[in-house]
């Protein structure tokens, strides 16, 4: 139909590739300019590194500074200094339903400016599941309704389904930036939540806790203390012995960085 | 330009909503649940071979509630089972028998996410179809559409919101298929009465062979002592060419023949005999059944 190429092509102009680089860190994803002067969302696993690249849609590079990160929700926000952008039109992801067609635009295993198509499929508690076919390099990427609004970032695929982060949830971070987080990742184990991962200046290194320290309790009850508003939160872990409970104050980093 | 777009996804959407009050999920397996259809107050139609337990089946309702379920019957022929709860909404409209190329959705649900819904065509139609599990589908519909496994068992309909049929990813290798509508009904009602579907046999056991002048028949190799047929007067060594007035020329023939007899109806055969032919009334049985 003549109509998605519309959509597709306007859709393109605000869709950007996002470099990143070295060994770790290095790959390409995509990315969606939110505001004229320069203001990109992304995906927080897309910009892992210091440094990242914009790609605009014309074949311009920009450096890009990272303004705002938030890993629990994976949404990060770049900065690029590069005048009068076409921004993206951002839709309402409360009101969109299953059945609607939505577009995702992105750079799937290098091609720039690829297009998807299909429906969505459902609506989950965190995500927008749709019936598209994305590959790497889609993640950051916007999915789009029938009008071309962004209702959504692509961000994984899911038993073969596209998941895209709701564009409210984006807008919420672009107004109040990133939820207070512990500075860890972490997998579910038996007693409760091992920390794999911790980076050593963020809020839960600074509170002395280290890698392989199990947190009790769940991972729901975790985020709810996380986000109830307060400076700290008290968490109790174990640490080599199963039998004795240790327990600290993890004080959390104001929420100040608003990337807008 | 891109109002008709926003048309035709207004259209789907309100297709998906027509169909949701419907669509169940079904949990009788382990790690992923399945989808079921209404198809009246109180009984749900899904996929059978999403059903991998009899008991502790349980069902969430459109209105989020997960209820006990349970199980009327299934015939794994044409990959029926049929559920029962406490109450629930009547039958969906049903759709006009679909021509390829018409737009179809397969609408699922899940406890987490709620009802879903894909996207696709039906990519071919045609007529009766007997299919590897040994049922007979009234009509054959194949999918272009992901039938992703939660969504297995769950409704196929047209942009209207109308029925379709079943989804199910069992009966072919390549596609999913809708499995129609009229033959739920036959098989459904079938399972509500007696619960399990009754199939005809006559207790014999064939082989196809040539004839002269390029015919072709069913010789009888062996008898079921005391069988509708043995009953009947078939001998070892006849050879069926026709039964209820149709040509049998392979084993699955009989079936296709017999799928219209209920046990217990009358059905006459062709008969070759050493040369002669003849005309033999056989008192249609019903297959035992396994386990």
């Amino acid at each position: 139909m003549h109509a998605f190429g519309e959509i597709a092509e306007k859709l393109r102009r605000s869709t950007v590739q996002v470099h990143t680089f070295g060994r770790r860190h290095g790959g390409n994803g995509s990315g969606v300019i939110w505001s004229a002067d320069g203001l990109i969302l992304t995906n927080a696993h897309v910009t892992r590194g210091p440094e990242a690249e914009v790609e605009l849609w014309d074949g311009r590079r920009f450096p890009a500074r990272l303004a705002a990160r938030d890993p629990r929700r994976d949404l990060a926000a770049l900065r690029i200094d590069a005048p009068s952008l076409d921004p993206a039109v951002p839709g309402d992801s409360r009101t969109l339903r299953p059945g609607e067609l939505v577009i995702a635009v992105g750079s799937p295993l290098g091609f720039a400016g690829a297009l998807s198509t299909g429906i969505v499929h459902s609506i989950g508690k965190q995500w927008i599941y749709a019936d598209v076919r994305l590959a790497p390099g889609n993640s950051g990427g916007p999915l789009a309704d029938a009008n071309g609004r962004v209702v959504g970032i692509n961000t994984a695929v899911v038993n073969g389904l596209g998941a895209a982060i709701p564009s409210a949830t984006a807008l919420d971070f672009v107004r109040n930036g990133a939820r207070p987080a512990l500075g860890v990742s972490l997998r579910p184990v038996h007693l409760g939540l091992q920390i794999l991962e911790l980076d050593p200046d963020g809020p839960a290194g600074l509170a002395g806790l280290r890698a392989g320290d199990v947190l009790l309790g769940r991972l729901e009850d975790l985020h709810a203390a996380l986000d109830a508003g307060g400076q700290t939160i008290r968490v109790r872990f174990l640490r080599d012995e199963l039998r004795r409970v240790r327990e600290t104050v993890v004080r959390l980093a104001a929420r100040a960085e608003a990337a807008a | 330009m891109s109002t008709q777009l926003a048309a035709l996804s207004n259209e789907l959407a309100a297709a998906v909503k027509q169909a949701e009050p419907h669509v169940v999920a079904v949990h009788a397996r382990p790690r992923f649940s399945s989808s079921g259809m209404f198809w009246k107050p109180g009984v749900i139609v899904t996929a059978e071979h999403t059903i991998r337990r009899e008991e502790e089946i349980t069902v969430t309702l459109p209105d989020g509630h997960t209820v006990p379920a349970t199980l009327a019957g299934s015939d794994a022929g044409t990959d029926i089972a049929v559920l029962k709860v406490e109450a629930g909404p009547a039958r969906p409209p049903h759709a006009a028998a679909p021509a390829p190329g018409t737009l179809a959705l397969a609408i699922g649900r899940s406890e987490e996410s709620g009802v879903n819904a894909s996207l696709g065509i039906i990519s071919a139609c045609s007529g009766e179809w007997r299919t590897w599990r040994g049922g007979q589908l009234d009509r054959y519909i194949r999918l272009d559409l992901n039938v992703f496994p939660t969504s297995d068992g769950g409704a196929v309909i047209n942009t209207a919101g109308e029925l379709i049929g079943v989804a199910t990813t069992a009966l072919s290798r390549i596609a999913g298929l809708a499995i129609p509508t009229a033959t739920i009904e036959r098989v459904a009602e079938q399972i509500l009465t007696r619960g399990h579907v009754a199939r005809a046999y006559i207790g014999v056991g064939l082989q196809p062979v040539e004839l002269p002048e390029h015919h072709k028949g069913l010789i009888v190799l062996s008898l079921e002592a005391g069988g509708p047929a043995a009953k009947a007067g078939v001998l070892v060594g006849d050879i069926f060419v026709a039964v209820g007035g149709r040509a049998v020329a392979e084993t699955e023939d009989l079936q296709g023949a017999l799928e219209s007899t209920a046990p217990g109806q009358i059905v006459e055969a062709d008969v070759l005999r050493g040369g002669d032919a003849r005309k033999i009334k056989i008192t249609v049985g019903e297959r035992p059944r396994r386990g």
